[in-house]
């Protein structure tokens, strides 16, 4: 019987030394999410504009209601989201938007420090997604 | 009847249908693409193969293919969704595929068979098409590389618009819809074709990368321009009417719109809406609160009516209900000076045809027009005043040839049906023509007499009107005033078109009973089938002359209260110094009145005179119901909520009659249209998506009697005619892009041969003179006006057509450069 609580708590002992630690020391310390992992949305730049043209097929498949799109006409003609906003409070990280997208404009990132003082500053708007 | 069978399905249906119009009563949804229910059978999809047991070895396209008895179809089979897809396939070759961007995905009729049939890949490879769109006009935008080449835009618009704008162009791959010379659109811009397109290709150009289809609130109601009574569906995002949808299910219109029913509809979100009160202290309009407002003119009025009175004058842009509770509000002051718009254009209206046939209503409804073999039209305007009822006409004579009359003094639209026959009379002497054909029929003894009064007086007071004596006079040629009048008296179905409103005040009383005494010499009036009937130029004159909004007996008529015969004048939703006869009096007796109260939705020009001015709100935001022309009683239903403080005029009535001391409140429009008394056999709730016409089908008349009016003799040398044009209703639409964008100011439109003799062109300025007054117009230059014959819209408030227009139905002129 002694024998066994010794064995036990070897491997509680062992736990202690730095070799088998498992807490991460943030912040000093980060960690690098998989590449499948589902952090803060980007929206993809080409050339000069932002990729997204503004097909309101994410606003409409996004289950948590978080995207605003309004689009407009640029001077070239084409199709923009004059606004593209996501509300981070609302959203829940699904990624259902990256996938409904036809044209590969909206990313989601690594970035998952997105805790914040003001519910303004939860709402992304075009210009901080495009960033 | 033909029996057979669809999908082990059996049916009964006409004669006449299609394999495609016995599935849909069936039940069986057959995919389609280039089928339209009120357009011809065309085929030119292949969409809708089906299989015929008797027909075997082949597949039988459904849209074009007449039942015959005891056949058997199967509208699905794995050989006929290959064929589907195979067509689908070779549509998608040279397709683009920009749904992203495109407006129509969604309601994409070709995406969506994409969906059912799988189309995920194509095995067949071809160029992508990269031709020009065209974007130069504002309101309709094209996209040739989108175009399934179904046809339905080339349709409509020849068999149901009757303008033929497009047609197929070039031949094999490279085919194409576009028009002549494939330069830019130069049309109607009524948008028939952008609401059949089946996909993108066609689509209005205002609601552009505004928002998906799905995204739309939709509200059915009815348009609020003319007396047409169309269905109009709004599109509402975010509480504001972004479009108008294209709905065939509801109402009478069949989904056919005007430009100003599709396109006009911006004046709703407009920035200039009035939202506040408008108090005058210290000679300014200032901003003021509901309180202080309505205590203001309800004291005023009181006043004013222990004074010389006071006068209500309306616009027939309001609801049954709110005309019924601005009658009590009339009935709590205790006047009867009221009256509503078009000046004594609608009085004299209703007189003549009380002393005729004692209705004041059509006496047919529009689908019998459909079928008429005769029609007769009085003003060739008649298509500009009510577009779509116009429509109609078309249909008529296109497809059923119905033999089309227009009596008119210019050559308008109708004049170029196949087969019409326009008697082009001097401006002004329509009377005249119509008593010469009531005298045809009588010299000829083919007139209905039965059972109508005053045949003899008629018979003796139109003899100096003989066919040959009107020739000398109009200038219409005697033979066809004769074959006129037996062309109507022996069509078994006959309509006589008759549209009043501002501009055609002149003779008014005269005309109508003209036109009712042909009714009753045809037997038009009160024939299954056949009617006569009187277009009124706002959504609800016809409800306002039911509702009975004209002065009583003894009472002060628009023109009387207009000339400051009162001391305080309740004006609603109309603007009469901007289009009433005779500006410069106008404005000096407004101005002379103690006390003017306007209620509108914009600060018009009268309304910039008035002491207090009342925010209402337009019909997009409004509950009740408007009559239309055809007597139809249907739902108007709000699409947005009103502007700022905005109230519903009906909502003013009641809180005014409170003040006054009116005792009755009503809970609801239920409640008010109950009490509508000419409507009490009409249940509210069973106002369905068709509307009730009361009265049913064909009005029965309570009176024949035909009376003896006399034409006027025309005016020599130039002269101005004003009128309604095309894309503009009243002053509303001139405050909404739509039809702005086509015509954005007053015109003075000359016909070829005095535009060459008075050296005028096209877009240049001239003054023009009449009745001790010049105005600066610019020209046009058109095909429509015979020589001597001038004419210009009334609706622009800006040009002051109206210091020249004294109300005469022609105005002498002369034009300087």
């Amino acid at each position: 019987m002694f024998k066994e609580f010794a064995q036990g708590l070897w491997i509680t002992f062992k736990h202690l030394s730095p070799k088998y630690r498992t807490t991460v020391e943030y912040p000093k310390q980060r960690l690098q999410p998989s590449e499948r992992f589902r952090g803060l949305h980007r929206l993809v730049l080409q050339h000069d504009r932002e990729k997204c043209v503004g097909c309101y097929l994410c606003p409409t498949v996004c289950p948590a209601k978080c995207i605003t799109v309004e689009t407009a006409e640029n001077d070239k003609g084409e199709k923009y989201p004059k606004v593209y906003k996501i509300d981070l409070l609302r959203c829940i990280f699904c990624g259902y938007c990256v996938e409904a997208c036809p044209v590969e404009a909206i990313e989601m990132t690594g970035n998952y420090e997105l805790a914040n003082y003001k519910r303004e500053d939860f709402e992304f708007t075009k210009e901080r997604l495009l960033k | 009847m033909v029996t057979l069978t669809i999908d082990g399905k059996q049916i009964t249906v006409p004669r006449t249908a299609t394999i495609y119009e016995a599935a849909m009563q069936a039940g069986v949804e057959i995919p389609v693409l280039c089928y339209a229910k009120k357009l011809l059978p065309y085929g030119a999809c292949r969409v809708c193969l089906v299989e015929v047991e008797q027909m075997k070895g082949r597949l039988i396209p459904s849209c074009t293919t007449p039942v015959t008895e005891g056949m058997i179809v199967r509208s699905s089979s794995a050989e006929i969704n290959k064929v589907r897809k195979t067509v689908l396939e070779f549509l998608l070759v040279n397709h683009v595929l920009d749904c992203p961007v495109c407006d129509k995905a969604g309601e994409c009729d070709l995406q969506d068979l994409a969906y059912d049939f799988d189309c995920c890949s194509n095995r067949f490879e071809g160029v992508k098409f990269d031709l020009p769109k065209d974007e130069v006009n504002p309101l309709i935008e094209r996209n040739m590389n989108r175009c399934v080449l179904c046809g339905k835009c080339v349709r409509v618009c020849d068999e149901i618009v009757g303008y033929g704008s497009y047609s197929f162009i070039n031949r094999g791959f490279e085919t194409k819809i576009a028009t002549a010379f494939d330069r830019g659109l130069n049309c109607e811009f009524c948008g028939q074709c952008v609401s059949m397109c089946p996909v993108g290709a066609i689509l209005p150009r205002p609601f552009k990368f505004k928002a998906r289809p799905w995204q739309l609130k939709e509200v059915d109601s009815v348009c609020g321009y003319c007396g047409n009574g169309c269905t109009v569906t709004f599109g509402v995002l975010k509480n504001k009417v972004e479009t108008i949808r294209f709905n065939d299910k509801n109402g009478v219109n069949d989904g056919n719109l005007c430009v100003r029913g599709r396109f006009g509809y911006s004046f709703i979100n407009s920035k200039d809406r009035l939202t506040q009160p408008l108090l005058r202290k210290n000679g300014q309009l200032v901003p003021a609160t509901w309180d202080e407002a309505l205590a203001a003119v309800a004291t005023g009025l009181q006043q004013a009516q222990a004074a010389k009175g006071v006068g209500i004058l309306a616009g027939a842009r309001l609801t049954n209900e709110e005309f019924f509770l601005l009658k009590n509000l009339a009935k709590t002051l205790g006047t009867e000076n009221i009256d509503h718009s078009g000046g004594e254009c609608y009085k004299g209206v209703t007189e003549g045809l009380l002393a005729t046939l004692g209705v004041t209503a059509s006496t047919g409804t529009y689908p019998q027009v459909e079928d008429a073999e005769a029609i007769l039209c009085i003003r060739s305007d008649f298509y500009e005043t009510h577009p779509v009822f116009g429509m109609v006409v078309n249909q008529a004579v296109k497809r059923r040839e119905a033999n089309l009359f227009v009596i008119s003094d210019k050559k308008g639209k109708f004049a170029k049906l196949p087969g019409a026959k326009t008697l082009l009379t001097k401006p002004g002497t329509e009377v005249n023509v119509l008593n010469a054909m009531a005298f045809v029929l009588l010299d000829e003894n083919i007139a209905v007499t039965e059972g109508v009064e005053g045949i003899a007086e008629l018979k003796a007071a139109l003899a100096a009107y003989t066919p040959e004596a009107v020739e000398a006079q109009t200038g219409v040629d005697a033979e066809l005033i004769r074959v006129s009048a037996r062309r109507m008296v022996a069509a078994k179905c006959a309509a006589i078109l008759l549209a009043y409103g501002v501009p055609y005040a002149s003779q008014s009383r005269e005309i109508a009973v003209a036109a009712a005494n042909l009714a009753l010499l045809t037997g038009i009036a009160g024939r299954e089938g056949s009617g006569l009937y009187l277009c009124g130029e706002k959504a609800n004159s016809q409800g306002a002359i039911d509702l009975g909004i004209l002065p009583g007996s003894g009472a002060l008529g628009s023109s009387a209260m207009l000339a400051g015969q009162v001391d305080a004048l309740y004006v609603i939703a109309e603007d009469p110094l901007s289009v009433y006869p005779n500006r410069g009096a106008l404005e000096a007796a407004l101005k002379k009145i103690p006390f003017l109260v306007v209620q509108d939705i914009f600060l018009s020009p009268t309304a910039e005179l008035a002491h207090v001015v009342l925010p209402a709100t337009s019909y997009a935001e409004k509950d009740g119901t408007f009559t239309n022309a055809e007597r139809r009683i249907q739902r108007v239903r709000p699409g947005v909520p009103s502007p700022g403080e905005a109230q519903a005029d009906g909502a003013i009535f009641a809180q005014l009659d409170a003040r006054l001391g009116g005792k009755i409140a009503y809970t609801g429009i239920e409640a008010i249209f109950a009490a509508i008394e000419p409507y009490r056999e009409i249940d509210f709730s069973s106002i369905g998506a068709q509307g009730t016409v009361w009265g049913g089908e064909n009005l029965s008349l309570s009176r024949r009697k035909v009376q003896a009016v006399q034409g006027q003799s025309p005016v020599d040398g130039l002269v101005l005619v004003t009128g309604s044009a095309l894309y503009h209703n009243g002053t509303l639409s001139t405050h909404a892009s739509g039809p702005n964008a086509v015509e954005h100011e007053a015109y003075l439109e000359f016909g070829r041969e005095d535009a060459a003799a008075l050296q005028v062109k096209e877009g240049e300025i001239v003054t023009l003179k009449g009745n001790g007054a010049e105005i600066k117009i610019k020209v046009k230059v058109g095909q429509r006006l015979p020589k001597g014959v001038l004419f210009a819209p009334y609706h622009f408030a800006s040009a002051g057509l109206n210091r020249i227009w004294h109300g005469a139905a022609v105005t002498p002129v002369q034009v300087s450069k």
